[in-house]
């Protein structure tokens, strides 16, 4: 392509012209003849540009690594030859569609950035950024990624579902009293309005209305939960696309010190400890080089048993809390069972006992189990990080599951009303409860760390920001939004307003107490594996439950869109055998009973897709193959080069003995020459410091090979 | 703020269209006037030729606490002094944002990391950096060891030192790059 050209022109021109005229003579060579050479490479990249379309012009010139002035040269010759081809068809209707699409792209550039002025929390982003690092700042960038979701979430359950509902009942007003307490349990009044399922009514049985609610409760929630899956998916394989595969698994040096300096941090206190961090972690890289890592076989079978145990341990905590939560709520539902007065204050408030008790131990537990990581020895410590976040997930989804298997199971048969209302309370109560602990967990994790850490034990300093444990709380937390859309389609709202509060609480604790990391880790890595985990155990678990739940579970009888149905799924198999009716409509019909009812459908797709799967598998072996032999193809391109300059270095060492006589010492030697020359070292000044031995051209292979070819044309011409 | 109609023709607009930072020339033609604005004019439309000194683009919050301000500079500006033009600071802002893609941000990088611009980067050019990032306390030895073990890891071809393609395939490798090699304004 034209680029690398492109690069070694710009890199000619500001190496040669400030003072090479009178290098430039002595090797026989004009300032024209290199301009003659720039013109040539110049008029090429015109030519290839002139044949692209329009955008991709525009977009291979923005690429281009040259300054604004060059590119705009070069932007104005493509234009002009794209005129003067024009230039004998011009017609009129040419013409007005060039200005069209002129001021369709002006338009388009004024509504973007109409948009940039509106985005979200933009100022306060670039300042987290610019104080913590890039690592810190990709929790609050989750965080706006999630309130997205919860945003369309709760616009189309609001635009299809609640309205209408809405409409249809105006005018009834449940009989309960609202108590405050209603906001942090949310039965009582909350019981029998549009915030849970039970409040949603099919009303084309009663009246005239013709809005057919059960249709459109499953399809808005079905649509959604497609929508999400898709973006989940195509996010994740971007991320890894970009993160993983290319990437090395090992972190050097050369990583270290060229690349992961981040060129967005403006605090100098942030500046000097990113500094400081940088020469620890360097120095600690080179003591690791020094030391030996070959241990006993005594030692081994030691840290393989302090493993094991601390694996023990951690499925057992798990295990324990998850027993506890379950017999909690089997004593939840004997309450229910053997209460007799529904609106007693005391049994709304102890209903909220068993959020409490499954938050709690989704903040102590990880606890103990990072004292446990302390105990055990890890070599690499991004392994490290990778078992506790397993361990967590673990322990996070088994209370999950436990709490699922306790609805799907228990509560479906022993709760007298509303199973499904139920259900969504207690979502509710857990997202509510939920939130005052992550703001609990702020303040004991974050403040009061930080006055222990300056006033009573210095030794432990200021906390930094736990970056994984956050984004496990937010992956929990949309995980129960996301089970819960079925039972209560308002919960989107609140999930919303949590993680606008979560925002600035987050923001707020991490000016006042937190320090930046210390570790610059792999933070794009770390992105993917929690876009992953967002995916894999978090919307897949949540799609699971509620497709189980409308496919094989009873709607309750007395409240809801579907009562009176066998399945909720069963609504769309009336509505298709009532368009069956309908002889317009027989494709949709024949659709649906041969591909969405017929399990040999499925399972041809599925076998087609292993098929593809193991193509594309054999695919990316053959490639890696390829990339090694390119490689290694590399490493001989090198050597070819460096063996090829040594023959024209000594080749022209002997042509032009009489400027070089004393200095034909060997390959590295030419170009010193020139540095010697007082009235040459003059006029280059930038950069180049006089005892160092590296050669003023830019290039000097390419000026070799300008050489080459001028003797050998004045050869030709002696012939 | 007044008009970008005002400031810049519309064909001076539409010429700006080549930088990625094609949708903010207004709000970075204020930051860059408001460094000086005695000498830099509001009407852009007759191309005045206006260069601020160094010292006045090295004193801008987003560059001053930053270790390779005078490099940066140096790199973008026309004269290699670090003294820029109008195009030279959108020039700069443009290398700097997100929306660039990886080969330019890495051919950026590259020179702004090659201190006496020989178009590789030598083990003196990596010394400096170091010692730009460390601020001098690490030993003499110590110094060496990094250096070497860097050319070590990512030199290719086998020359002793860093030619663009070897620098590029670091990039390749290192997906964090696009993120950090990035200045907010």
């Amino acid at each position: 392509m034209g680029v690398t050209s492109m690069r070694r022109r710009g890199t000619l021109k500001t190496g040669l012209l400030p003072g090479g005229n009178v290098a430039l003579e002595k090797i026989g060579l004009t300032e024209e003849d290199v301009r003659d050479e720039i013109m040539s490479e110049e008029q090429d990249l015109v030519k290839e540009l002139v044949t692209m379309s329009t955008r991709e012009c525009i977009q291979a010139i923005r690429d281009l690594p040259m300054c604004m002035e060059d590119k705009k040269n070069i932007r104005n010759q493509v234009l002009a030859s794209k005129s003067s081809k024009k230039g004998f068809l011009l017609t009129c209707s040419a013409d007005c569609s060039e200005q069209i699409s002129l001021s369709l792209r002006r338009c388009g550039v004024g509504l973007s950035s109409a948009r940039q002025a509106v985005r979200l929390w933009q100022g306060t982003m670039k300042e987290i950024g610019g104080r913590f690092g890039t690592s810190v700042l990709s929790y609050f960038s989750f965080l706006k990624w999630l309130l997205m979701f919860n945003t369309i979430s709760f616009l189309v359950n609001f635009g299809f579902i609640t309205i209408p509902q809405l409409v249809q009942t105006s005018g009834r007003s449940p009989d309960v009293r609202f108590t405050g307490l209603e906001l942090i349990t949310g039965a009582g009044y909350f019981n029998q309005t549009v915030m849970y399922y039970g409040g949603y009514i099919n009303g084309t049985k009663d009246s005239d209305f013709k809005y057919n609610m059960q249709l459109a409760y499953f399809f808005t929630i079905a649509a959604y939960l497609v929508l999400c899956g898709v973006s989940l998916i195509y996010s994740m394989a971007r991320s890894f696309r970009r993160n993983f595969v290319l990437s090395d698994l090992s972190s050097g040096s050369a990583w270290r010190l060229l690349c992961s300096w981040d060129f967005s941090m403006v605090n100098e206190r942030a500046v000097r400890q990113r500094k400081n961090n940088l020469r620890v972690q360097l120095k600690e890289s080179l003591s690791e080089m020094m030391q030996t890592n070959f241990l006993p076989v005594s030692e081994r079978m030691k840290q393989l048993g302090i493993h094991l145990c601390t694996w023990v341990v951690s499925a057992g905590l798990a295990a324990g809390s998850c027993a506890a939560i379950y017999y909690l709520c089997q004593y939840n539902l004997q309450q229910i069972k053997v209460s007799q007065n529904p609106g007693n204050l005391k049994e709304e408030a102890s209903t909220l006992l068993l959020p409490f008790v499954v938050s709690l131990f989704n903040l102590v537990i990880p606890l103990l189990y990072s004292l446990l990581s302390k105990v055990e020895n890890y070599s690499n410590p991004r392994f490290q990080i990778y078992v506790i976040i397993l361990r967590n997930v673990f322990l996070k989804m088994s209370i999950l599951s436990i709490l699922c298997f306790h609805w799907v199971n228990n509560v479906t048969t022993n709760v007298p009303m509303c199973w499904e209302s139920y259900v969504g309370q207690d979502l509710y109560r857990l997202v509510i409860v939920n939130f005052f602990f992550s703001i609990f967990g702020s303040f004991f994790g974050e403040f009061l760390r930080r006055i222990i850490g300056t006033r009573c034990m210095p030794s432990i300093g200021i906390p930094e920001f736990d970056i994984a444990t956050n984004v496990l709380d937010l992956i929990y937390a949309q995980t129960l939004t996301w089970i819960g859309i079925y039972f209560s389609p308002l919960l989107p709202l609140i999930q919303m307003i949590k993680l606008f509060l979560l925002f600035y609480l987050k923001k707020v604790s991490l000016n006042r107490n937190c320090q930046p990391p210390r570790r610059s880790g792999r933070a794009a890595q770390m992105q993917t594996i929690y876009i992953a985990l967002l995916f894999f155990p978090s919307f897949v678990g949540a799609l699971s439950l509620v497709a189980y739940t409308v496919w094989c579970l009873t709607p309750s009888d007395s409240c809801g869109p579907f009562q009176g149905l066998n399945t909720t799924f069963e609504a769309v198999s009336l509505w298709m055998e009532d368009t069956a009716i309908i002889s317009e409509f027989s494709w949709a019909v024949w659709i649906y009973s041969h591909m969405i009812k017929s399990e040999l459908f499925f399972f041809l797709l599925a076998l087609i897709f292993l098929v593809l799967i193991y193509f594309f598998w054999q695919i990316t072996q053959g490639r890696k193959m390829l990339i090694i032999l390119l490689k290694e193809q590399i490493i001989n391109e090198g050597k070819d080069k460096a063996f090829l300059l040594e023959k024209l270095r000594t080749f022209q060492n002997l042509s032009l003995v009489p400027y070089h006589a004393e200095n034909v010492h060997g390959p590295q030697y030419f170009e010193r020459t020139y540095q010697t020359e007082s009235d040459y070292s003059e006029g280059y000044q930038r950069g180049a410091c006089p005892e160092e031995d590296t050669p003023p051209f830019a290039s000097s292979a390419l000026m070799q090979a300008m050489m080459a070819r001028r003797q050998a044309e004045e050869e030709d011409e002696e012939y | 703020m007044g008009n970008k109609q005002t400031i810049f023709t519309p064909q001076q607009l539409d010429a700006y269209q080549v930088g990625h930072s094609a949708r903010r020339e207004a709000g970075l033609f204020y930051r860059y006037h408001n460094l000086a604005p005695q000498l830099v004019p509001l009407d852009y439309t007759s191309k005045p030729d206006v260069k601020l000194p160094y010292e006045l683009i090295g004193s801008m919050p987003e560059l001053k606490d930053n270790p390779f301000r005078q490099r940066i500079a140096q790199v973008f500006s026309e004269d290699g002094e670090g003294n820029m033009t109008l195009d030279d600071f959108l020039d700069m802002f443009s290398a700097l944002s997100e929306m660039a893609p990886r080969d330019l941000k890495a051919y950026y990088a590259f020179k702004i990391y090659d201190f006496n611009d020989d178009d590789y980067i030598c083990k003196s050019d990596l010394e400096k950096t170091l010692n730009k990032l460390t601020r001098n306390e690490l030993t003499e030895d110590e110094v060496r060891m990094v250096c070497e073990k860097v050319i070590d890891e990512s030199d290719l071809d086998n020359d002793g030192r860093l030619s663009l393609e070897d620098f590029q395939h670091m990039i390749v490798r290192a997906p964090d790059f696009l993120s950090t090699f990035h200045i907010r304004i």
